[in-house]
Parts: structure tokens; C-alpha cells; sequence
């Protein structure tokens, strides 16, 4: 059987510096992968825009989405600073705390380690209200 | 400085895909598991022991998703299913774009059932949609007990827990309670299925659930 071999997530940007710096820095890790998810859309938006520089980024990120905030600015700075257009570029994240609803008293409550129990009636909810964002808003450019 | 509005999902791009991957299985009457789990859980051998078990009932093609090797398609192709496999050299966990290429390479007219075996990691897989009707996470009584508590977005993102290994229960400090209540007080709706695929215990349970599954057009059992 020959395997289908689909490379590594960073190998999309064919730059052989970038992967050796990576390897080197051994970052197999989730918020690489999210990171270049990132850099995919914004390298796309600040190419249709003409941008010469990209400043900043804000990000809204759920609480409960799993990311480690000070890990995907490290991996998202480390791409971005082979791109001329978004080398230094600020990621602002806004964290979404995980709340959920309760069905039975209609309250708004903190979800906590993900079990969605609520305080007052001791009810498990189905109604997430927020926490599991991943979302790009908006980036702040310098265009010619 | 101007700013640029850009209102997007991070993962849109793999979302649009999975969607895509979704709506032509469904068209072709094909249901899709993804199975998730940490190293060595017993994916495989559950993968081996299901398509044993299902032949003549279900017609099963498997994608294999293996950061290296090709040692797991080997041992799932000598069972007789359509398999490819996906080396993703260092990635730890599949994406719909690598499941949209390998679908190229199954023959999706004999199946019935796609089983996608995820990279095993209980971290990054639950955050990337592949197309799949359900999830399924796999822990075994070696993993121990606490893995729903560490690893809660996994749970919180399947619809099938399966507790493997149960023949070692007596040799390893692992509690099948504890586990369970864990894992359904981070997702009440987890449909848990108890088994030894090295004995054999258990897994006519999840056979017979998963041809239920499959045969009710990807819809879970039991749910509304």
C-alpha cells in the first residue's frame, strides 16, 4: 500500500527556513496548526486589500476552545515573521468565557472544567450560550 | 490605519470542506465515524474486530490516519475493507482536506460505512470537523481513569464513548465508575459501550448499534 503522505501543516508556505526553525523549536502542537489557519486568511485579506503592513490582529477566542493564548501568539509571530507584510504584526485575543443556560430557572451561569451544571437547580444544561469561539474579527492594515 | 472588518471562523476553510465531505457521503447513503483516542487505546483492534464482526452486514471502507507508517492500513486491508492511508509526517491530527483526497481513492460505490481512525492524540483532533455524522472516543483501562476531566473537549465533542481493554481491569487501578461519571458530567449525552476487543466482550453491543447507526442514515440511535 502506498501511503498518501500530506507533508506537514507548514511545509503550505514552501519555506525551507521556516520549517527548519519550527522543527527545531519541535512545535507539534494544536495552536501551531490554528496559528497557520490564521496567517492563511489574513496573508489572503491583506493581499486583496494591498496592504503593505498588517498591524494587528483581534481574535476572539472561547474559553472553552482549548487554546493555549500565549502559545499560538508564539507560533503565529514565528510565521508571521517570514512575511514582510505581516513580520511584527500585534495578535489581540479576546477570551469568551464558557457560560451555559439552564433551562429550568432560565440563568446564565459559568460553566466550569466543562460541566455544565447549574448552581442554583443542579440541572445539567444542553444550551451553551458562548465559549467555544474561534473567530477572526477584524486586522488593523497600513495600505498603499 | 484603516481597519478590515473579517467576522470569520478561524477554521473556516476546513469547515467549508468538512461540509462539503458531508453532503456527498450523505448523498451516497454513506454514514462516517471518526474515532479518536490516545496512543495506543486500541483504535486498530477495534477497527479489526468490528469489520471481522460485520462482514455480510455492513460494507466498511477505512481511512487510516498515522503521523508515520503504514502499519495499521496493513493490518485493516488484510481484513478485506476499502482502506487508504494518510501519513501526515509530523501533524497531529487529520484534516477535511487530507480525508477530501484520500475519498479519491476509495471505491465509495461499495461502501456503506466510512470509519475515519484519527491520529491518535486526544488534544487536536476534536477541533477539526472531517465530515463525520458522529465522533467516537476511545479510552482504554491502561489510559486511567481521569482522562475525561483532562481532556474534556474531546468528550464534550463525541457522541460515542468506548471503554476498551476491560479484560486488564483487574490488574490496573482504573475506576469504571468514575471514568463513566466523569465523562457524562461533561457530556450527559455520550452513548458509553463497555468492551474487551482482545476477548471479544462487549463488542457485539456496539456491532449491533453501529449497523443501527449506519442503516438509520447516520442519525444516533436511540435519539429523537
Amino acid at each position: 500500500m502506498r501511503p498518501i503522505e500530506q507533508g506537514r501543516l507548514f511545509l503550505r508556505s514552501q519555506n525551507r527556513s521556516l520549517e527548519a526553525s519550527l522543527s527545531e523549536a519541535k512545535l507539534e502542537m494544536h495552536e501551531l496548526a490554528i496559528a497557520q489557519s490564521i496567517f492563511d486568511v489574513i496573508e489572503a485579506r491583506a493581499a486583496e486589500c494591498h496592504a503593505t503592513q498588517v498591524k494587528g490582529v483581534r481574535l476572539r477566542v472561547g474559553e472553552a476552545s482549548g487554546i493555549v493564548t500565549d502559545s499560538l501568539t508564539f507560533c503565529f509571530e514565528m510565521l508571521a515573521s517570514f512575511d514582510p507584510v505581516l513580520a511584527g504584526t500585534q495578535l489581540l485575543i479576546d477570551i469568551v468565557p464558557h457560560q451555559a443556560r439552564c433551562r429550568h430557572c432560565a440563568k446564565e451561569f459559568p460553566v466550569k472544567n466543562f460541566i455544565a451544571q447549574c448552581p442554583t437547580c443542579e440541572k445539567w444544561s444542553d444550551e451553551i450560550v458562548s465559549g467555544n469561539e474561534l473567530q477572526i474579527l477584524e486586522m488593523e492594515i497600513e495600505a498603499s | 490605519m484603516p481597519k478590515v472588518t473579517i467576522a470569520q471562523n478561524i477554521l473556516a476553510a476546513n469547515e467549508t470542506i468538512a461540509q462539503e465531505i458531508q453532503r456527498s457521503l450523505a448523498a451516497r447513503g454513506i454514514c462516517t465515524i471518526n474515532v479518536m483516542s490516545s496512543p495506543g487505546a486500541g483504535k486498530t483492534t477495534l477497527l479489526e474486530r468490528t469489520i471481522a464482526r460485520l462482514s455480510g452486514r455492513l460494507s466498511i471502507g477505512v481511512i487510516e490516519g498515522d503521523i508515520e507508517t503504514s502499519a495499521d492500513a496493513e493490518r485493516i486491508e488484510a481484513t478485506g475493507a476499502e482502506t487508504v492511508q494518510i501519513n501526515t509526517k509530523g501533524a497531529c491530527h487529520l484534516e477535511a482536506h487530507m480525508i477530501r483526497d484520500a475519498l479519491e481513492h476509495i471505491e465509495l460505490n461499495r461502501i456503506n460505512l466510512l470509519v475515519i481512525e484519527n491520529i491518535g492524540n486526544l488534544v487536536c483532533p476534536s477541533a477539526w470537523n472531517l465530515g463525520e455524522d458522529i465522533r467516537v472516543v476511545v479510552m482504554s483501562t491502561t489510559d486511567g481513569d481521569d482522562k475525561p476531566a483532562k481532556y474534556p473537549q474531546m468528550f464534550a465533542a463525541s457522541q460515542v464513548m468506548i471503554v476498551n481493554k476491560l479484560d486488564l481491569l483487574p490488574y490496573v487501578d482504573f475506576d469504571l465508575v468514575k471514568a463513566k461519571q466523569q465523562a457524562l458530567a461533561i457530556n450527559p449525552h455520550l452513548q458509553i459501550f463497555e468492551m474487551s476487543c482482545r476477548t471479544g466482550e462487549g463488542l457485539d453491543a456496539w456491532c449491533d448499534w453501529l449497523v443501527a447507526f449506519a442503516r438509520g442514515n447516520g442519525l444516533v440511535p436511540g435519539e429523537a
